[in-house]
């Protein structure tokens, strides 16, 4: 390049040549640009130096030979759980979803191939694995029927340098999970062109044309991600106090009999919709508007809003979603006939 | 006058071409790219090897030696080197820090602490090493018949 600080004045010709020559110096800055995962793979290398001096007869530019070297592809991987945490699921319960993220870390074009692993030692319990499917239309969210269903070796995912895909694991809970317990369910991506020891070869297999070398993920990545059950049962406990005519508590015709029912709940879940009802003894009568929740009064009625209702052969009280750990007293009068 | 702008256009036409050197020069100069190759040895001890590669990744440590000669009949007056850092590659210094640099493409130059970067946003801050576009060795003499050297800054690849 001609030294522009100690030239004696330049002709104006020059100025605009220069000029042009600084413009297209300029373009190939802007355009250039390396993502995280480095120097796309293929990519030539090309060096030139450049001296510049006063010759005998004017300034003189000489080039120097070219030296080009091409980038390798660096084969990389990770893989990452999207789960904020365990997962809630229920015993039984199939088409269970767990997400990951598979990043394609290295700086070529390179598939990947999925494995699932639902038999991890250390949980609770392991699932039955369904599918793998890969979230197509890229909203993070399964959509059974639009998502593709994964098939290793058919349409393993091809990720560029800094691409992700995400990866949903389906999974059907055995029903004799208990409550609280978890699962782990593992994704591994491994790179299709190879993957091994950080260093391993593979001549000419690099994207671009180089070689493609393993990177320090070892061109294989697992995550897992964790299903917990959150079950709850319950249980009732029956309990009956007479009082007869007389104030006392034989069970004779015209004494009362006040029946309590009380509803445990236990577990880190929730029932849902829970309703408790219970038959009216043969040979005895029930006694109108006796229903107590809580030793809170109810209705008869099962077309008013509240809880309780008295079809003529049973009673029956809708207490709604109640979470594990928690009682609920029901009770309610007969009197013998 | 004319001849003179002949001359010039001449001259950018050769640098559009890199590689093609002039035939009527009387300074050679050649590059050359090595990459550190670290080598555990049998001791357990780590050698740095250098190659001279054909392929190399991300991260690889390179040193580019540029040699110059003046073999022609005459002294080489204002005689300095330019090497154009390639794209993918992230300046890492010299070895005598006897260099003057450009952020810009190669409109302005100085040592690295004396330039600022402009960013895209417009914001203006000290230049550092991976904003170097050109690397320069301006010599204050004139290169002697016969007399030859050689220039080594190192570079990663990004």
């Amino acid at each position: 390049m001609i030294d522009l600080t100690t030239a004696p004045k330049q002709p104006s010709a020059m100025r605009k040549a220069v000029a042009i020559f600084a413009g297209v110096s300029m373009l190939s800055i802007a355009s250039t640009s390396a993502n995280a995962a480095g120097t796309l793979a293929g990519t030539d290398i090309v060096n030139v130096a450049q001296a510049s001096y006063d010759g005998p007869s004017g300034p003189i530019t000489v080039d120097s030979n070219p030296v080009t070297i091409k980038v390798d592809e660096l084969l990389d991987v990770t893989t990452a759980s999207s789960n904020t945490g365990d997962v809630v699921t229920s015993p039984a319960a199939t088409t269970q979803v767990l997400s990951y993220q598979v990043t394609n870390t290295g700086n070529g074009q390179e598939a990947f191939t999925l494995t699932a692993d639902t038999a991890k030692g250390g949980d609770d319990f392991d699932t039955t694995f369904e599918q793998i499917v890969l979230d197509t239309n890229d909203n993070g969210v399964y959509d059974p029927g639009v998502d593709t269903v994964y098939s290793a070796g058919t349409n393993d995912p091809v990720l560029n340098p800094d691409q992700s895909v995400t990866v949903f694991v389906l999974s059907t809970i055995p029903a004799g999970a208990a409550d609280a317990e978890r699962a782990e369910v593992g994704l591994t991506a491994v790179a299709v062109t190879g993957s091994g020891a950080p260093g391993t070869t593979f001549a000419s297999a690099g994207d671009g044309g180089g070689d493609a070398v393993v990177g320090s993920t070892g061109a294989s990545s697992e995550d897992s991600g964790f299903f917990i059950i959150q079950a709850a049962q319950i249980t009732l406990v029956k309990s009956a106090a007479i009082l007869d005519p007389f104030s006392g508590n034989q069970p004779v015709p015209g004494a009362t009999i006040t029946y309590q029912l009380v509803a445990t709940t236990t577990g880190t879940g929730t029932l849902n919709n829970l309703v408790v009802s219970d038959d009216i003894p043969s040979d005895t009568t029930y006694t109108p508007a006796s229903i107590t929740l809580e030793g809170v009064g109810l209705t008869d009625s099962d077309a008013d809003a509240d809880a309780g209702s008295f079809d003529g052969t049973q009673i029956s009280v809708a207490l709604g979603a109640i979470p594990g750990g928690q009682t609920r007293t029901i009770t309610f009068q007969v009197t013998i006939d | 006058m004319k001849v003179k702008i002949l001359k010039y256009i001449a001259t950018f036409a050769a640098l559009a071409v890199p590689g093609i050197a002039i035939a009527a020069n009387n300074v050679a100069l050649s590059s050359d790219v090595f990459v550190e190759r670290k080598v555990e040895k049998p001791d357990g001890k780590t050698a740095v090897l250098l190659e001279q590669p054909k392929t190399v990744l991300p991260g690889d440590n390179l040193v580019f030696v540029v040699k110059y000669k003046n073999v022609g009949s005459a002294p080489a007056t204002d005689f300095s080197v330019t090497n154009p850092l390639p794209k993918a590659v992230a300046f890492n210094g010299t070895s005598d820090g006897a260099e003057i640099v450009s952020v810009d493409g190669g409109k302005s130059w100085g040592s690295l602490s004396a330039l600022t970067y402009t960013r895209k946003n417009g914001e203006i801050r000290p230049a550092l090493l991976s904003d170097v576009t050109h690397v320069k060795w301006k010599f204050n003499r004139s290169l002697s018949v016969g007399s030859e050297g050689k220039l080594v800054f190192r570079g990663t690849v990004k």
